[in-house]
Order: C-alpha cells, then sequence, then structure tokens
C-alpha cells in the first residue's frame, strides 16, 4: 500500500480535540478526528509525525513538520504539545541515592518535581554526550537537552551519576 | 506534596505524621467521616470541596493527581460522588467542573506519552459521523504515576453510569487505593500488602554482616593470617634500630664481633620476614579464591531466582559483569579489611611509639605531613567515587554489546556488517577508555602527590635533625637520625595505606552495592512455599486480571475467563493482542497484575512455586537448548528418569528417528542455544521435554510457528499424542493447528474478545470466523503453489 507522505502545502488541518485533528488532502480527500504521533520520540520531535485514525491505522505521515505552512505546523504541534509530556529539567536542586532508589529534586519547565528512579542504569541514559533522558519509577520521562547548559551546581550533583 | 514528604522519611517518623496512619493509609476526614483519599489534602484543597459538593451528595472518593490541564505540575483533584463527578483543576475557568453519570457510555484512561487523561464518552453507536471535540469530555490530566489509580476511578464510573450497584463496584476502587499504599515508603516498592515489611530495604542496612557472612568460615584460617603477619610487622621494626646500633656503637668503636651479630640478627629477621610472608600470601589467596568462590555461586543461584521483571530492565551483560568482576573486586576487599588493616595498625602504632622512645621531638617533626595527606585522601575519596561508578557502567555497556553480539555473529555476517559492529564496539570501548584514562589522572596524581608531601617531611628531619647532631651530637647521634630516617618512610607506608584505602573503599563499596541489588533483590514471590495440593486438574480461571509491562500501554485489560479441566483451548489473535502475556502470567513470571488467577480454585500465587511450575509443561515458540547433549536437553529439570523413558518421550514427539541416525545419536553434543539442529528438531525435542515431564497442563506458543509444512505435520502429530487427557493452552497463528481445539479464546488489543466452541464461533460470524476465511484463503494458496513447486 503506498504511504501518504505530507510535506509542504499539500493539507490542511483543522484541530479537533486537543489531540485530535481533520485532514484535508490537496486531492480533496478527508479524514476525520486523526491523531498526530511522532514516529521518532526520541530523535526526531519534527521529522515523520504519523497521522493515526480512531482505530489506530495510519491514515498518512508528515515528513517534516518545519516544510509545513506556519498555520499547519502550529495545529500539529499544538496536539504534539498535548499529547507528549517530557518536562526538561532546567536545574537540579538536590540528588540523592539511598536503598538503590535515586532521587533527584528538580525544576522543569513544568514546575517542581521529584524524579525517583530505581533502576539506575535503566532509567538514566546518556545520549550523544550530552543529552540525558530520565525514566522514574512510573514511566514517566524527562529530559535534559544539554548537560553543558546546566548550572556548574546541577551538573556536579548529577555527574556522579552518569 | 505534603504526603511525599511524609512517604519518604522513616516508617518510625511517619507514624507521627499528620494524616497518615500506622499501616501506611492516608486518614483524613471530610465533613465528619474518614475519606478515601491518596494523599493528604490541605485545609484549602478541603475548602475547595466543601464549597462545591452540596451536603446532600455523599462523597465516595478523592482521586489526588499531579498535573492541570496544561501539562504543569500542580495538585489536581477528582471527586466521586453519587450523583456527579467533580474535576478541581487550576486551569479549568472557575478552577472546576462537573457532570452528572447521565449520558456517559464510556469512561476510561487515555495513555499519552508522560502524561494520561481521564475521558468520557457519550454513546456514539449508530451515528454516522461523530465529533470527537463534542461527544467526548478531557476530564482531567495526570502523570502515570496516579494512572493505575484513576483506570479504577474510570471503571467505577462507567459501571455506575450503566445502572451497576455502586457498592459493589466501591471493592475494585477500594482495592486500587489499598494498591496505592502498599508501597515501601523508604524505596517504592511494591509491597505484599499495606504495611508489610520491605525486602529491599530491610537488609540493605545489613552490608557488613552480609559480608562478614562470607568471611566468617576463614575465621582461624585468617586470624593465624593476622598472627603471622604481626610476627613479620615486628620483625620488620628491627633493621632501622640495627642501622643505628651499627652506625653509633659498633663501627666507631670497630667491635668486629658485634658487626657479624648484628649482620647475623639482620639476615635472621630477612629470612623470617620472608619466609613468614610466603606462608601468609598462600593461606590468604586460598581464602580469597574460597570466598570469591562462594559469593559468586550465591549471586549466580540468586541470579536463578530472580523475577522476569528483572531481566526485562537489566542487560545480561551487566549480570554477567556482576558475577564475574565484582565478586573478585569484592574479595579482594574484603581481604584488605581483614588483613591489611590490621597489619599496617599494627605497624603504625609500634612505629609511633619505638619513634617516641627514640627521640619525642623528631616524632612530632615527622608527624607534620600527616593532616596534609589524611585530608589530601579524604578529596580524593570524594572524588574517585563517581569515576568508579561511571567506569562501570561503561565497561558493562561494553560488555553487553559482547553478550548481544558474539552470539548473533551469524547475522553479523549475514548482513556483512563486521565493520560496523566493530566500529559500533570501538565506539563503547573508547568511551571506557575516555572514562578510565580521566579517572588514572586522578588515580595517579595522587599518589605520587602524597610521596612527594612524605619526602618533604623527611627533608624536614634531615633539616632540623642534622641540624642537631651537627650542634650537639651527644642531644643527636648520626646513627638516630639515619635510624629516625627509616622508621620516618616506614611510618609513612601505613599512613598512605589508609589513606588510599578510600579507593579501594568506594570501588568496593561500588561493587558490593551491585552484587547486593542482585542478592537482596527479591525474589519471585513464592509466599506458599510447601503449600500445594497433591496434583492440579487444570481448571484455570481469570478474574478481572489487568497487566501493563509498563504503565505507558495496558497488554491485557480486565480479562475474565473460565477453562475446565481437560480442555483443549486455542488463543488466537493478532500479534501483540497478548496472548503469550495470557501464559506468561498462568507461568508466574510476571507476579505484579491486577486481579487474580485461580487454579483449582486456589489463588495461584497461593500455591508453591516450584511445584506450580512442575506441573506445566511449556513449549515454547523459540524452544531453547543448552550446550549439553542431546539426552542431557530432553532431560532436562528432570531428576532419575530412565533412559528408557527419555527414548519413549522422543519417540512419542517424533524426534527419536532423526535422533538415531545422527552418528552420535543422544550423545550428540548440542552448540550454545542448541546450534547443530534444525527449528523443527529443536522443537520436537521441546516436545520430548514436555513429554518426559508428564504434566497435568500443558501451554504450546506457536508450536509451529517456522517449519515446512512436512515438518509441521510431524510436529502435529507429537502434539496430538502429548495433549491427550491434559488442560492444553494453545496459541496458534495457523488455525488448522487447532483443529482438537473444544474451545476457542480470541484476544485483540489486551482484551477477550469472543470464547466459545469452534462452532459458537463459527455461527457468530465473528473476528475467529475472519480469521478463519482468510487463513483458509492463504492456505489454499500456499497448497497450490507447494503443488507447483513440487511438479
Amino acid at each position: 500500500m503506498e504511504r501518504i507522505y505530507i510535506e509542504h502545502d499539500m493539507a490542511r488541518f483543522v484541530r479537533k480535540d486537543i489531540t485530535l485533528v481533520d485532514l484535508e488532502l490537496y486531492d480533496g480527500r478527508r479524514f476525520a478526528n486523526l491523531e498526530p504521533r511522532r514516529l521518532f520520540p526520541l530523535t526526531g520531535l519534527e521529522k515523520y509525525i504519523t497521522l493515526l485514525d480512531q482505530e489506530g491505522k495510519e491514515v498518512a505521515v508528515i515528513r517534516d513538520l518545519r516544510t509545513l505552512p506556519a498555520e499547519e505546523r502550529k495545529t500539529i504541534e499544538e496536539c504534539l504539545n498535548e499529547y507528549y509530556l517530557i518536562p526538561r529539567v532546567t536545574q537540579i536542586l538536590s540528588c540523592r541515592e539511598k536503598y538503590g532508589v535515586l532521587t533527584i529534586k528538580a525544576n522543569t519547565d513544568r514546575g517542581p518535581v521529584s524524579i525517583e528512579i530505581r533502576n539506575i542504569l535503566h532509567g538514566l541514559k546518556l545520549l550523544y554526550g550530552s543529552r540525558v533522558l530520565l525514566r522514574d519509577n512510573n514511566d514517566n520521562r524527562y529530559e535534559i537537552s544539554d548537560l553543558n547548559q546546566l548550572d556548574r551546581a546541577s551538573r556536579a550533583m548529577l555527574d556522579a551519576f552518569l | 506534596m505534603g504526603t511525599k514528604k511524609n512517604r519518604n522519611q522513616a516508617p518510625g517518623k511517619e507514624r507521627s505524621s499528620p494524616g497518615i496512619d500506622e499501616e501506611g493509609r492516608v486518614n483524613v476526614s471530610f465533613r465528619g467521616e474518614r475519606l478515601l483519599v491518596n494523599k493528604v489534602l490541605s485545609s484549602e484543597e478541603l475548602d475547595r470541596l466543601e464549597n462545591a459538593i452540596p451536603k446532600e451528595e455523599p462523597l465516595r472518593f478523592v482521586m489526588v493527581g499531579d498535573l492541570d490541564g496544561k501539562s504543569k505540575y500542580a495538585t489536581s483533584l477528582l471527586a466521586v460522588t453519587d450523583r456527579r463527578i467533580y474535576a478541581f483543576d487550576r486551569s479549568l475557568d472557575q478552577g472546576v467542573r462537573s457532570c452528572t453519570y447521565e449520558g456517559i457510555h464510556r469512561a476510561y484512561v487515555k495513555r499519552c506519552y508522560g502524561n494520561a487523561l481521564l475521558i468520557f464518552s457519550e454513546d456514539d453507536s449508530g451515528k454516522e459521523h461523530v465529533d470527537l471535540s463534542r461527544n467526548y469530555t478531557n476530564f482531567l490530566r495526570f502523570s502515570y504515576r496516579v494512572a493505575s489509580l484513576f483506570d479504577a476511578a474510570a471503571r467505577y464510573i462507567e459501571n455506575v453510569a450503566a445502572g451497576k450497584n455502586p457498592e459493589e463496584e466501591m471493592t475494585a476502587v477500594q482495592a486500587a487505593f489499598e494498591k496505592q499504599f502498599s508501597v515501601c515508603p523508604r524505596c517504592g516498592r511494591t509491597l505484599i500488602r499495606p504495611g508489610a515489611p520491605c525486602m529491599n530495604c530491610q537488609s540493605k542496612g545489613k552490608l557488613v554482616k552480609k559480608l562478614v557472612g562470607y568471611v566468617a568460615p576463614y575465621k582461624w584460617r585468617l586470624l593465624f593470617c593476622i598472627f603471622l603477619s604481626v610476627i613479620t610487622t615486628a620483625v620488620s621494626l628491627l633493621p632501622p634500630f640495627m642501622t643505628k646500633t651499627l652506625v653509633d656503637d659498633v663501627l666507631p668503636e670497630g667491635n668486629r664481633r658485634m658487626l657479624y651479630i648484628c649482620v647475623a640478627l639482620l639476615f635472621g629477621s630477612y629470612i623470617v620476614q620472608q619466609g613468614v610472608g610466603t606462608i601468609r600470601a598462600y593461606l590468604l589467596r586460598i581464602c580469597g579464591d574460597r570466598i570469591v568462590a562462594d559469593l559468586r555461586n550465591d549471586v549466580y543461584a540468586k541470579a536463578q531466582k530472580l523475577p522476569m521483571r528483572f531481566y526485562d530492565r537489566t542487560s545480561t551483560g551487566s549480570v554477567i559483569n556482576r558475577i564475574s568482576g565484582d565478586t573478585s573486586n569484592l574479595q579482594a576487599f574484603m581481604l584488605r579489611i581483614t588483613q591489611e588493616v590490621v597489619v599496617q595498625f599494627f605497624l603504625l602504632i609500634g612505629i609511633i611509639v619505638i619513634m617516641f622512645v627514640l627521640n619525642w621531638r623528631l616524632t612530632l617533626l615527622s608527624l607534620v605531613p600527616v593532616p596534609f595527606v589524611v585530608v589530601g585522601a579524604r578529596i580524593f575519596g570524594k572524588k574517585i567515587a563517581p569515576f568508579y561508578r561511571r567506569i562501570w557502567r561503561r565497561w558493562s555497556a561494553v560488555s553487553s554489546i559482547l553478550t548481544d553480539t558474539i552470539p548473533g555473529v551469524r547475522v553479523i555476517k549475514a548482513f556483512t556488517n563486521e565493520k560496523r559492529s566493530v566500529e559500533n564496539f570501538e565506539r563503547y570501548n573508547g568511551e571506557w577508555l575516555k572514562t578510565d584514562i580521566s579517572a588514572s589522572r586522578i588515580t595517579t596524581l595522587f599518589p605520587h602527590i602524597v610521596s612527594f608531601v612524605i619526602s618533604c617531611g623527611s627533608l624536614l628531619i634531615w633539616g632540623v635533625g642534622g641540624g642537631w647532631v651537627i650542634d650537639d651530637p651527644t642531644f643527636l647521634s648520626a646513627g638516630l637520625l639515619v635510624s629516625f630516617i627509616s622508621y620516618t618512610s616506614m611510618f609513612y607506608g601505613p599512613v598512605n595505606f589508609f589513606a588510599n584505602l578510600s579507593d579501594s573503599y568506594q570501588n568496593a563499596l561500588n561493587s558490593a552495592e551491585r552484587l547486593l541489588d542482585i542478592l537482596d533483590a527479591e525474589p519471585e514471590a513464592d509466599f506458599a512455599e510447601g503449600k500445594h495440593p497433591e496434583h492440579l486438574k487444570g481448571r484455570i480461571e481469570f478474574r478481572n486480571v489487568s497487566f501493563s509491562f509498563d504503565r505507558s500501554k495496558r497488554t491485557l485489560s480486565n480479562v475474565n475467563l473460565v477453562i475446565e479441566p481437560g480442555d483443549i483451548v486455542g488463543i488466537v489473535g493478532t500479534t501483540g493482542a497478548g496472548k503469550s502475556t495470557l501464559i506468561n502470567l498462568l507461568m508466574r513470571y510476571y507476579d505484579h497484575y491486577d486481579g487474580e488467577i485461580f487454579m483449582d480454585g486456589i489463588n495461584i500465587r497461593d500455591i508453591d512455586l516450584e511445584f506450580y511450575r512442575s506441573e506445566i509443561g511449556y513449549v515454547q515458540q523459540e524452544p531453547m537448548m543448552f550446550h549439553d547433549s542431546i539426552y542431557n536437553n530432553i532431560a532436562y529439570g528432570c531428576d532419575n528418569v530412565q533412559v528408557e523413558q527419555v527414548i519413549h518421550a522422543a519417540d512419542v514427539a517424533n524426534a527419536h528417528a532423526f535422533i538415531a541416525r545422527l552418528p552420535d545419536g543422544y550423545d550428540t553434543l548440542l552448540g550454545e542455544r542448541g546450534t547443530g539442529l534444525s527449528g523443527g528438531e529443536r522443537q520436537r525435542l521441546s516436545i520430548a521435554r514436555a513429554v518426559l515431564r508428564n504434566p497435568s497442563i500443558l501451554f504450546l506458543d506457536e508450536a509451529t510457528a517456522s517449519v515446512d509444512s512436512e515438518t509441521e505435520s510431524l510436529i502435529q502429530d507429537a502434539i496430538d499424542r502429548l495433549i491427550r487427557g491434559r488442560t492444553t493452552l494453545m496459541i496458534a497463528h495457523r488455525l488448522s493447528t487447532l483443529r482438537k481445539a473444544n474451545k476457542i479464546i480470541v484476544v485483540d488489543k489486551g482484551e477477550i474478545l469472543e470464547m466459545g466452541s469452534p462452532e459458537e464461533l463459527m455461527e457468530k460470524k465473528g473476528k475467529y470466523y475472519k480469521l478463519v476465511q482468510i487463513q483458509t484463503m492463504s492456505d489454499q494458496i500456499r497448497k497450490t503453489k507447494e503443488e507447483e513447486r513440487l511438479e
């Protein structure tokens, strides 16, 4: 089956719900209640956004959000922002390991949070030397997009566990 | 956040904290009654409830969420009364909204990424176009932390809206709350019941005691070693003293007799030092090897008992690393602690005493560098600790690659990916190298700095002491000064040792931690050891079973089913529907599911685990063979079997014929994971295994998934013989495998879609009917193709 790849101005999106859009293609085809999802939620935030219908079937794929007209792009981004919650850690207040559980108290762009990681090897991953992905005991995700952007004290606290 | 804080405190303190009772449950009252809630509410939050909820509406329960509608961290509340459902969320216009049960057709938790939504939807069946924005209400947002609690709320709301009795529905909600409280306040692990002791925390504090346990069996030998080392230490103090005698008395006086006596004494002291030292080193080596062997045995034994959940999350590389590397690390450290510490301590005291006796002024002078060395050691210890952790992590990454790629070398060759795999390995190895080099900068720098400081100390003694000798040889003789310098350099041996101890201590501590991670990890829960019925008949019942590997996706939701003894049940469904998960739960690979599973009316958690599994035969999709003979592979897990029983089992499994043709017959040695046999042959061996076990219950997981039709019929024959008279659960993609089944369960997206006899389901013309039709068509195509090929 041919996959529909959406680029540039070949589609129009109308936001229907917090995570849903309606899609109208340039050739007149319409699809209702589609959910945009990232095919690469960790490595590609703007590329390859799949559009799933209510059955979970893929209708189309947006190749690169950046090629879409500003308005369409905004619609999709708003949906994605509702669906994906990956708080960005901006400052680390304390890092304590006790009884095998690492508790990180941190400020994020979504407010202060206490992250508990039971398995440090599993829950704390360093990517490309400076990006850190955190996954807590409840499978919530957090991210430090660039370690070098953190202040010295925060970095020193986290350093021991990376 | 108040509750969170309380829960992190030690149990003793927690008891006195407001709002939490002795068993860890939240104790909040609202309008004079105890409220069912998962966190302590602030007075402000209670006021909001008070103002929004009319007095005549009895409040059933309150759930505290952690996100607002805009995905920012904030406390939100879901309050459920008999008439309405309320959401308190600061991002809402008035901070609150509510709705009645009427019109709610479905209530569910939609799991997004890192957050989830409680959604109510209207009945949209029969409507052609559904406008989701109008018919769906996104009621409240929360993180995965509380998602399972809200799952229970959604089920309650949906069922009550459908007219079910609220009192009865509350039991499930109560159970969900109970589970939230069954969490260790210290480490967050799930407990057996609220307030139960945590296996993880209990043993963690006993690190030293645990390690002592490994040393204890060798204590007499180790004590003897200490005794030997006291001798060598005492003897080693002799030479400097002899030097003083030689320089001050013997040489100036020209006393040849005394000279020879001194030389003989020195010679004797060297013999004692080296001779006794050799015996001691040999004994220590033996003790050390035994300790490390004991430790390794225990870690390996424990690794066998760990639940599947542990292995899902831990790479095999890191487990192997712990068994091989960390045990030796720890052994080295334990020997250091039990031996060197004692020896060096004696040496230190001995030298200081002698030095004070010889000259107290010089002694004080030589102590000047000590504070620098001690402070330096502390700083060093702090700096080096993270490095050891990092080095270990990098090293386990390297090991993980090894355990991953070396067994998969066929695939690498097939895809000519050798270069890439070497590059990948080099990258990880490079990471290790980088970390190790940066650590070595510190580890090599520190001892040299220490040596430098110590050397400066001896300069001080030369300078000051030498001055005294020149000024007044009667006050301080040249011989005394020389022997003093020797003692000073000896004195810094133990100082240096204790300063560096933190280094090996840190390393060992990290190793100990990782070993204890395995040794102390909760084993597979077996609360009913020794308790089991004589025999299992095989009546299987699932009651409201839900399960997820992680919280982001539900693998099974609300499964209810009954299988009678002797039933042959086919489980069908698309890939990822949850078929294998059903079997995994029945095998008790995972115990953290919601709901209950019964075997012959007994909760499977209440049956002795070993007995329970021994009653089950499991033929896996990809049968696992071990590096051993065919005979031992068939007789795997069965003690005291007769040779003929094994041959019979192989016969039943249609394996005997091909085994007989092998040059080495039953003695044929298989490679790792059974290399040397075809897939179908391995499959038949695994059936033979099951036959030999003679289980009352049998699970077959896609046993004929990847073989040609001829082998398939051989395997099918074997299976037909195997399942006779046993309760059997078969997972199959090919519906032809299920022709013996008297019951079919269709699983889809973690739910049971259809259940009944094949005839009933065919009549129903539902999903099963569709699957059969598709399969018949593809089977026909396959058959014609195969026939064409034969022609």
